[in-house]
């Protein structure tokens, strides 16, 4: 154990006296330098006992630039001066010098140590000027080591700081000792020394002591080089472009004319924003490893080579600084959406969208109105036409674009209506509340005029069942959707009703009042005849026998004018098998029915209401399954003229019929279907509950008259159901239509996301589909149509921003990434994983947490196989004319006209120790070999840095 | 299980539960509902199209309203019935331990009906063997039911509706499984009654046995 005082008695007289009086030492036998000595001892003992794990338990700190290397710091005082003694070491690495991959200190790399000591005076500059100072501080610590026993490397800085010069001493066991000594030429390298030729006998000549011209004689060293090659920026750098012409447009990207070709034009999200590509450039390590050179020759030809014969390529990524930062000063979706959020928390006040309109006009707030600027109308119209223009090619088929967790967000399905809406508003303005009401309104106006004009709603489906799982504003646009597409049938098949479908949309809105007089006489005498127009059309979607088109279907259903008769057959859908009736030899006919009238979710929560309020009365919570059932029947009896109830159940529900034949149930049509004509008639009966006379069934039968669904009162009034829609549309609170907005706009911008190429990057993947889940689970607490947003919902809100923001700029990094690789996708994806392992932790929870992190540069390298060399090769395109006058070229070695941006080089001399000179510690017996000169220099044309270590036995 | 009637609207209640009874027809679902929330058996009408009944329990020292839905199980109703999956916390599929077509059936019509349907992730599923009464008659094992729901990851239990054996527990099992689960707690909490008919004129008829 060695304890601080332990390690101070061992410099006092072994005298009794002192011994006895516990920590106090006297120090007036000892000098001020031996005091110092002492205390550097002292503290080194404490280190060493303390070991470098416990350190790190305790109070050592980790570098910012590496994960690896911690430090210890220390305060000491000798001659009235303040000196800091830093211990730096890595604890979890044992033995190995870190290679010339990852990060490591600078002296480290200078001088190929481990751990090491570096003591400064705590002045301003931090560096020992005087060179007599230095040399004693020097000394003090290496009598202090050699006291402790510890073979640590020490340094003291020396001379000016942004020289980085050194000087440092090693004891190696009993008998060597290692120099080290450091400095660097700041300008004005000699030419000599920008060569490898040069570099080499300034080695050579570290311990050839002779005068004869070295490049006559042979020195075998060891010489291994690494070479960094940047990708250059592009010419004129876009970005500055850009960002200028953003700021001028007032923040709407649509403004934007670009010339250029931005990198992210084939990205999803360049229709809406374009973003800044993360990775600014690539930064190339080509290293030859150790090789043996024995002339200046040598040199001039490894100055030659190719960086195509290195041993090793590594490559990394320089990233953008706008990645680190999380302010929302980079703009995307996740900036947008903050800007929505906002709108939604204004929102809550108001009645209506049209009070945030009018309050331009007589509102004072000066606030309100400086940042809540409104588009101007050209914009409005530029919006509102690719809203409603509708390209032929509008993909409606919005499953396969979504992640499968999105349909867990209550919104819009992307490229549907209301979604276009929602990402519009987004990029409208700054998306601020004026805006988007401006926006709702004007897109109100227009589904209106789609409606009053019986035109097809742009990018919404116009049949299927209303799906449940989206936001009610784009189930109310289905259902709308579907009416308009039945009214327009219904046009089409009255001559007295113009043809509008060619009026411009723009256009079109002016003569909405004009016409719409007219229109309103079509949809007031809608009734009888009309009514089973809408009928017949609903019938080819039926699935009972959906292949038959209008035409073939009058085959079977007699003309319309007829007058209705028991005995003729109407709206056969084609007989059932073999099926025959019971009461006439007759074959029985399925029918063509209506589709089962359309709900959104206000109207299965009405009915869910009503049957509440109305108790459990069974007579009203079935109401509307009766007049289906009902329907049914009618359609069955006018296919059926003469059939009974019976027949209708063994059609309709099978299993509430019991064959005769053989005593069982007849479980399937077909099965009834096998009974044969001749059989006739079958026999058998209803089911025990079927055949109840009180039977609610039976009732129906009896009252249903003998229609085909063409005929019969429609299930679904569109002009009804229509006109409902538009109401809600027109009177939502503001605080719905946002809430809406809110979720669709998440789920949109996720899932163009989602689109983007990125070459199946698992993690950006699961990074996307953790997204959608987050969001899902954030959003819910806004799907419930409840009254009040609390400031909490907000705040929730506000940090799912964060985390899309986060998840948006690994995206970019991604679809970057990609792009660039497309040829090697290995590389891509390793270099992605190194990047996501790094930025994960920045993430943190949303929250503005601080890291210690936070500083820390992304720098881990990825190495490059042989057959990806060509691709990276190619990606240092030539530098054109006007890149390549700035610099004139100086060192060998050129990638593509590229010139290293820094050259490291290490030369080294050994020699063995076997016996003779060097002996004595190392009696063990078989020869040892150590590094006796070690030489790093780093550099370029115009800066080079030489770190010299030398062994000596004193 | 404390239980209440539901005629009265206006009760109390801590959360509100969505559960769905499907299964072919003729399985007994209705009777098993009928059989739940009044305690009688008869037989009753083929359900038309959708039904659902509302009964209000105490449960694990929570106040719960229960919304059970009970299809057709007929062809003709199942597009109608496919919105009903949606939000529901708990699904209850139904078979016939006398007719084997109805626990195939199960896995190949209904287990796939839900998948599609059903939003919620979380949602609890429960398979229910009905029918245990006419034990002369069974050929559906308890065994393959338990397989079923194993492979399937639902809760499982056999029941009579006509004897009232194992209703009440059917039931209470699956509720007490969707209030272990924060996801579904969160959606039935009462704090999100729906209020979307304050502002739609429909509610005129609703409201007035409503709030009094
Ligand atoms: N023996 C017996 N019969 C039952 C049971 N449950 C229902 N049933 C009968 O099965 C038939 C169909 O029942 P129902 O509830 O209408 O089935 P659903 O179509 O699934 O709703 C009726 O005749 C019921 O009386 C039961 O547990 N035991
Ligand atoms: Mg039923």
């Amino acid at each position: 154990m060695a304890s601080t005082s332990n390690s101070q008695s061992s410099i006092q007289d072994d005298d009794d006296q002192e011994e006895e009086i516990e920590h106090f030492d006297d120090f007036t036998l000892a000098s001020s330098w031996e005091r110092f000595i002492s205390e550097i001892e002292a503290v080194c003992r404490q280190w060493l006992a303390t070991g470098p794990k416990n350190l790190v338990k305790k109070d050592a700190v980790c570098l910012d630039f590496s994960k690896n290397i911690y430090k210890v710091r220390s305060e000491l005082k000798y001659a009235m001066k303040n000196y800091s003694m830093e211990y730096y070491f890595e604890p979890f690495n044992d033995g190995k010098v870190a290679d010339w991959i990852s990060t490591s200190h600078d002296l480290q790399q200078s001088f190929g140590v481990k751990d090491f000591l570096v003591i400064a005076p705590q002045s301003a500059s931090g560096v020992v000027l005087d060179a007599p100072e230095a040399s004693k501080l020097l000394s003090a610590v290496s009598i202090a080591m050699s006291n402790s026993s510890s073979l640590w490397p020490a340094f003291v800085p020396v001379h000016d700081p942004s020289r980085r010069a050194y000087i440092g001493i090693q004891n190696m066991g009993t008998i060597f000792t290692r120099r080290f000594e450091a400095d660097r030429i700041g300008s004005q390298v000699p030419i000599k020394l920008m060569h490898l030729e040069g570099l080499y006998e300034l080695f050579v000549s570290k311990f050839a002591y002779s005068t004869v011209d070295l490049s006559m004689h042979l020195f075998k060293v060891h010489f291994r080089m690494k070479l960094t090659y940047r990708t250059l920026p592009t010419d004129d750098d876009p970005e500055v472009q850009q960002e200028s012409e953003f700021l001028e447009s007032g923040g709407h990207s649509e403004f934007e004319t670009h010339n250029k070709i931005q990198w992210d034009d084939d990205c999803p999200w360049s229709e809406w924003y374009s973003a800044e590509d993360p990775v600014k450039g690539l930064e190339l390590l080509a290293i030859w490893s150790e090789r043996t050179v024995d002339s200046s020759l040598d040199m001039a030809e490894l100055e030659n080579a190719s960086p195509l014969e290195a041993d090793k390529w590594f490559i990394f990524p320089n990233l953008s600084p706008h990645l680190e930062s999380s302010d929302g000063s980079t703009i995307g979706f996740a900036s947008q959406l903050r800007l929505l959020v906002n709108a939604l928390d204004s929102s809550l006040g108001a009645q209506f969208m049209e009070d945030f309109v009018s309050a331009v006009e007589n509102s004072g707030s000066d606030n309100m109105k400086s940042s809540a600027v409104i588009p101007p109308p050209t914009v409005l119209d530029r919006v509102l036409k690719d809203l409603f223009h509708e390209d032929a090619e509008v993909k409606l088929d919005f499953a396969d674009a979504e992640n499968k967790n999105s349909r867990a967000i209550k919104g819009a399905p992307l490229e549907s209506l209301f979604a276009q809406f929602c990402l519009h508003a987004l990029w409208f303005g700054n998306c601020n509340i004026r805006a988007i009401a401006v926006l709702w309104i004007e897109f109100v106006r227009e589904i209106r005029w789609c409606w009053e004009e019986s035109q097809p709603l742009p990018r919404m489906p116009t049949n299927g069942t209303v799906d449940l799982s989206t936001c009610l504003i784009y189930q109310k646009l289905h259902m709308l959707a579907i009416c308009i597409e039945k009214k327009h049938q219904e046009n089409k098949e009255h001559p007295d009703v113009g043809d509008k479908k060619t009026s411009p949309y723009i256009e079109g809105k002016a003569q909405i009042t004009k016409q719409s007089s007219s229109l309103l006489e079509v949809t007031e005498d809608s009734s009888g005849e009309r009514d089973s127009l809408t009928a017949r059309n609903d019938l080819g979607s039926h699935g009972v026998a959906t292949s038959l088109s209008n035409s073939e279907q009058q085959n079977f259903a007699s003309p319309t004018d007829t007058k209705l008769s028991e005995y003729i057959r109407m709206g056969s859908a084609g007989v059932v098998g073999s099926t025959m009736l019971l009461n006439s030899c007759q074959q029985m006919h399925a029918p063509f029915t209506q589709d089962p009238p359309l709900m959104t979710e206000d109207m299965h929560e009405e009915r869910l209401k009503a049957v509440e309020a109305f108790g459990d009365s069974f007579s009203f919570s079935a109401q509307l399954e009766k007049e289906i059932l009902s329907s049914d029947m009618s359609a069955f009896k006018a296919a059926n003229p003469d059939a009974v109830f019976e027949d209708f159940i063994r059609w309709h529900s099978p299993r509430d019929w019991e064959n005769d034949d053989n005593g069982e149930l007849a479980v399937s049509q077909a099965k009834a279907g096998e009974v044969s004509k001749n059989e006739w008639p079958p026999r058998g009966r209803l089911s025990e509950r079927m055949s109840d006379h009180g039977s609610s069934w039976r009732k129906i039968w009896n009252e249903a008259p003998s229609l085909p669904a063409f005929k019969q009162k429609p299930l679904l009034d569109p002009n009804r159901e229509g006109e409902k829609v538009l109401h809600y549309l027109e009177t939502m609170r503001p605080h719905q239509l946002l809430e809406q907005m809110v979720c669709t706009a998440f789920r949109a911008a996720a899932d163009t996301l989602n689109r983007t190429a990125f070459g199946g990057l698992k993690l950006m993947t699961s990074k996307l589909g953790q997204l959608c889940l987050t969001m899902a689970s954030t959003l819910k607490s806004l799907q419930r149509n409840s009254l009040s947003v609390d400031s909490e919902i907000i705040e929730d809100l506000t940090r799912l921003c964060v985390i899309f923001e986060h998840v948006e700029k690994l995206l970019t990094v991604a679809a970057s990434l990609h792009r660039k690789f497309l040829q090697a996708p290995r590389l891509s994806e390793a270099i992605f994983s190194d990047f996501y392992n790094f930025y994960l932790p920045k993430m943190g929870t949303g929250s503005g947490s601080h890291d210690i992190d936070k500083s820390q540069e992304f720098t881990k390298k990825q190495q490059i196989m042989a057959r990806e060399k060509e691709v990276v090769a190619s990606m240092f395109t030539p530098p054109t004319a006007n890149q390549s006058w700035r610099k004139v070229l100086s060192l060998g070695n050129l990638l593509n006209g590229h010139e290293p941006i820094l050259r490291e080089i290490i030369f080294s001399k050994r020699d063995h120790v076997s016996g003779g000179y060097y002996a004595g510690s190392y009696a063990g017996g078989y020869p040892q070999e150590i590094e006796t000169y070690r030489m790093y220099l780093c550099g370029t044309s115009n800066d080079l840095r030489v770190a010299l270590a030398v062994a000596s036995c004193d | 299980m404390e239980s209440s009637s539901s005629a009265s609207a206006a009760q109390e209640f801590d959360y509100l539960f969505k559960l769905l009874l499907i299964g072919d027809s003729g399985v007994g679902k209705s009777s098993l509902l009928l059989s739940f929330t009044s305690n009688t058996f008869e037989d009753l009408s083929p359900t038309i199209g959708v039904d659902f009944k509302v009964k209000y329990v105490t449960l694990g020292g929570k106040k719960l309203k229960l919304a059970i839905w009970d299809t057709a199980g007929q062809e003709r109703f199942r597009t109608l019935t496919s919105s009903y999956y949606r939000g529901a916390q708990g699904i209850i599929m139904v078979y016939d331990v006398t007719r084997r077509e109805t626990f195939t059936n199960l896995s190949d019509i209904w287990a796939k009906e839900i998948d599609l349907y059903s939003t919620n992730q979380d949602c609890i599923k429960m398979l229910v063997g009905n029918k245990v009464d006419k034990e002369s008659e069974r050929v559906v094992s308890k065994k393959e039911g338990i397989n079923f729901a194993r492979e399937y990851g639902c809760l499982f239990i056999e029941c009579s509706a006509k004897t009232r054996t194992n209703v009440e527990q059917c039931f209470e099992e699956l509720v007490l499984k969707i209030l272990e689960t924060p996801s579904l707690l969160a959606e039935g909490s009462a704090g999100v009654k729906k209020n979307i008919f304050k502002q739609k004129p429909p509610e005129t008829d609703a409201s007035t046995s409503g709030c009094c």
